[in-house]
């Protein structure tokens, strides 16, 4: 009887019952949605600041306390280098995935054919690495310089057959010395000479406008460097730092043991460096704190904002359809009445009536939540062209959020009804 | 005139007689408008909010001067050319060639209070020099010379002639390309060193270059060096979007002679790049989330409307015309969004308010066109949702409405 009752229902009302199913699933859509981008908008906006280049510096240990303040201009002398067959070691480390992309700098010294003095330095431009994971990698300066505005030409491909002879010029330094693209100019280094081939003009806005970046073999063979490296820059993914990590940073050793576990295994830009320190010999890996700082600063407020954003579009959405239901259930008080005068208790009736609402809820939640995932996608595509990842906690805060909505809507409504007499409603009020 | 006065009656009634059911449908409207005005607040206001986050990645406008050095009057000039409400902050730098225990260090000299605005990701460990006298170090100079905050030290400098272009034009090209410095150092010729004592008050760690400078104020650079202050560089911070930083560099450049105005390219570009995104991404939300809830006020006030068809058909029976139902109804509903709308924009901007305090800290701007944008939108919202469940109504056999279907 109680299902053929609201079978009956549904048969009949299908059209108010259309309208709360459509309501709830608009509720549950946009808290759907809201709530999927606001989880995944910590790691789109993280992506997106990789704009602004490399996060980690990575140095020899000697030269971060010596050369610059002591020989200054001859690196060459100090002997402090980085050894380029380890490079690879640092996708090799416990936060490898979060290492989105790196590059080793080297920096020889050489002069061109009127005399000039210019350095020329070795990176990698797109060079790719197959990891022992069996990913792929391209990394290099034209991903983590993205702000370079290439003036004329093009980067450097490293997988063109004669990449080792051409050469990239900073736009200050091609000004002076009349270079364009195309151009061949010979570079002498003190234990070298090479005839190199103007790729691209570049212009940086700042210090590097007066370099000309080669491949890392063509640095080395221009200064004798043979597998040596300067420097490292790394860009990680990182989290912003607490205050574990910022003790930690100044002492890895003042920290318990789980202190410590906690620590190493989540990606605070000091626990990264650290790792990378582990990897590769006599290294010191610095933050930048430029980028390190701003990052987690600006991640932090994007995040609250989406926070709270979504808080008032699910406050939005549950007094909807709180709203919708008590009205469409205080419409039924003819209904009520006459179900009372002929004899139905409290119970059955709210149980009736509750059993319907939720029934249409669990209809409309559904679609909605589907809905839902749709305007995440379409947020995550034309805003950052890709995919917003669902998370499954989503699926349970809808349910509990929708079903909570939907009884608060209906219950008060519900028992306010049964306190009329029902004579009173019958007779019309 | 009576008819119309017998009109705002019935209006008035039917709002105060089934008030419940009103203040339902008044709930449902202004929360419409509240999200309606909450959130394109923010869309407005976050660019310049987030604007301000992003001048943590420090300067993004450098002068270089035009000859040797910049003079301080240039400056003065140069930063009159920039909106004062613009200007986040500015510090001048002036480098030179100390000595700590006989060894070579580039000494900074700058405006500290500046450079703490323009530079608001260094990380000090202890104080900012606040009077002559004191001195900030980078880490890797307190390391090679074991300094620790309170700790005194001693900065020589030798005015005679020597070979020091070394250092000065490595600190030249780090920071723009200049090398006045080292040209200064060799003009005066005087035998004894100049001295100063100065307190470490901070242990300056950044994770680049400046690790490896010593930060003093102006007075005792000139002290020091026995010379007059002028500028090597200019760090600016400007809160402004790439077009205008690119107008205020040229015009800076083109109206005052000894400065060349330009731009930190990796600043600027970047902060461009995000911020477009950011932007976008409330955007979208804001539309997303504006025309559900629109139609969710809307499905509220059909529920509301259309339970009253028996109404409509007494009406009828009594020999209302359809005109003058609708009419009513449509009366009713417009006082109900207007009022509602009036709620919600100020519901709405007090949401924003305190997304704004809680996120960055600082009050929302108010902006007056949105109160009746919002009344507008909601006036629209409800007599849009009214209409339709009204005239399905009004087209309905009275006598079959009274019966009761």
């Amino acid at each position: 009887m109680f299902v053929r009752m609201i079978a009956k229902a549904f048969l009949r009302q299908w059209k108010k019952m259309l309208l709360i199913a459509f309501t709830i699933a608009l509720g549950s859509s946009l808290a759907t949605a809201m709530l999927s981008v606001m989880m995944d908008v910590g790691d789109k906006i993280n992506q997106e600041l990789k704009a602004y280049g490399a996060n980690i510096k990575v140095v020899p240990k000697d030269t971060s306390v010596l050369n610059e303040l002591y020989d200054v201009g001859g690196e060459n002398i100090t002997g402090a280098y980085l050894k380029e067959d380890e490079l690879g070691k640092i996708k090799t480390i416990f936060w490898a995935f979060n290492i989105v992309d790196y590059t080793p700098f080297i920096t020889a010294e050489a002069s061109l054919d009127n005399g000039d003095k210019v350095d020329v330095t070795g990176t990698w431009f797109n060079h790719h690495m197959d990891l022992p994971t069996g990913e792929a990698l391209d990394a290099g300066v034209a991903s983590l310089r993205s702000w370079w505005e290439i003036k004329d030409g093009d980067w450097i491909d490293e997988q063109a057959e004669d990449s080792s002879s051409l050469a990239m010029v900073g736009a200050a330094l091609a000004e002076k010395e009349k270079i364009s693209v195309g151009d061949t100019i010979h570079v002498t280094g003190s234990q070298g000479e090479n005839d190199l081939k103007v790729a691209g003009i570049f212009d940086a806005g700042g210090e590097e406008d007066d370099l000309i970046y080669v491949t890392v073999d063509t640095a080395q063979a221009l200064g004798g460097l043979d597998g040596k490296i300067d420097s490292i820059e790394v860009l990680a993914l990182t989290t912003p730092d607490n205050e574990l990590a910022e003790k930690a940073a100044k002492d890895p050793g003042s920290l318990s043991v789980s202190q410590y576990e906690t620590w190493y295994c989540t990606a605070y830009v000091s626990s990264i460096c650290y790792q990378i320190e582990e990897v590769i010999t006599d290294s010191v890996a610095s933050a930048v704190r430029q980028v390190a700082d701003s990052e987690g600063q600006i991640l932090e407020k994007t995040q609250l904002l989406m926070i709270l954003i979504t808080i008032l579009s699910m406050i939005g959405a549950a007094l909807g359809i709180c709203n919708l239901v008590t009205a469409s259930v205080m419409e039924r008080s003819q209904e009520i009445g006459l179900m009372k005068a002929i004899g139905a208790h409290n119970r059955s009736i709210t149980g009736l009536i509750l059993t319907e609402i939720m029934c249409t809820a669990v209809i409309g939640g559904v679609l909605g939540f589907f809905a839902g995932m749709g305007f995440a996608q379409i947020v995550g595509h034309s805003v950052f062209n890709s995919a917003i990842s669902m998370r499954p906690m989503v699926i349970p805060v809808v349910a509990v959020l929708v079903a909570i909505v939907t009884l608060i809507g209906c219950i008060p409504a519900i028992r306010m009804l049964l306190n009329l007499r029902p004579t009173e409603v019958l007779h019309g009020r | 005139m009576k008819k119309r006065k017998m009109y705002f009656r019935m209006i008035t009634a039917s709002l105060l007689r089934r008030r419940s059911r009103m203040v339902i449908a008044l709930l449902a409207i202004s929360i419409g408008a509240m999200i309606l005005s909450g959130l394109l607040t923010i869309y407005y206001d976050v660019p310049r909010q987030m604007r301000a986050q992003f001048r943590n990645y420090g300067a993004n406008m450098i002068f270089t001067a035009t000859g040797d050095s910049i003079i301080p009057e240039d400056v003065d000039k140069a930063a009159a050319l920039i909106p004062s409400d613009k200007l986040v902050g500015m510090a001048p730098y002036r480098y030179d060639t100390v000595r700590i225990n006989d060894r070579p260090v580039m000494a900074a000299a700058t405006d500290m209070k500046g450079a703490e605005k323009t530079s608001p990701f260094w990380k000090v460990d202890g104080d900012w020099p606040a009077q002559s006298g004191e001195i900030m170090v980078g880490k890797n100079v307190a390391e090679t010379y074991n300094l620790k905050p309170g700790k005194r030290v001693t900065c020589t400098f030798a005015p005679e002639k020597e070979e020091e272009k070394g250092p000065a034009a490595e600190a030249g090209e780090n920071q723009g390309g200049t090398d006045q410095a080292a040209e200064a150092t060799t003009e005066e010729e005087v035998v004894l060193d100049n001295y100063i004592d100065f307190t470490v008050t901070g242990i300056l760690d950044t994770g680049g270059k400046e690790e490896n400078y010593v930060y003093m104020n102006l007075q005792d650079m000139e002290e020091l060096t026995g010379k007059e202050t002028v500028y090597d560089i200019c760090e600016l911070s400007v809160s402004a979007n790439a077009k205008e930083l690119e107008t205020i560099a040229d015009q800076i450049t083109e109206s005052v002679d000894g400065i060349n105005a330009r731009l930190v390219k990796r600043v600027t570009q970047s902060e461009t790049t995000v911020l477009t995104k950011l932007q976008a991404l409330v955007l979208l939300v804001t539309v997303i989330v504006l025309a559900l809830t629109m139609i969710c006020v809307a499905t509220t006030m059909t529920a509301v409307v259309a339970e009253r068809r028996k109404e409509i058909g007494l009406r009828k029976a009594l020999g209302a015309s359809n005109k003058s139902i609708i009419a009513e109804f449509m009366g009713e509903g417009l006082v109900l969004g207007a009022v509602g709308g009036l709620l919600g924009s100020i519901l709405g901007f007090v949401f924003a308010q305190v997304v704004s305090m809680n996120v960055f800290n600082s009050s929302i701007t108010l902006m007056p066109w949105l109160v009746p944008l919002t009344v507008i939108a909601s006036v629209l919202v409800t007599g849009l949702a009214c209409l339709i469940p009204i005239r399905s109504a009004v087209d309905v056999d009275p006598a079959l409405v009274l019966k009761g279907e």
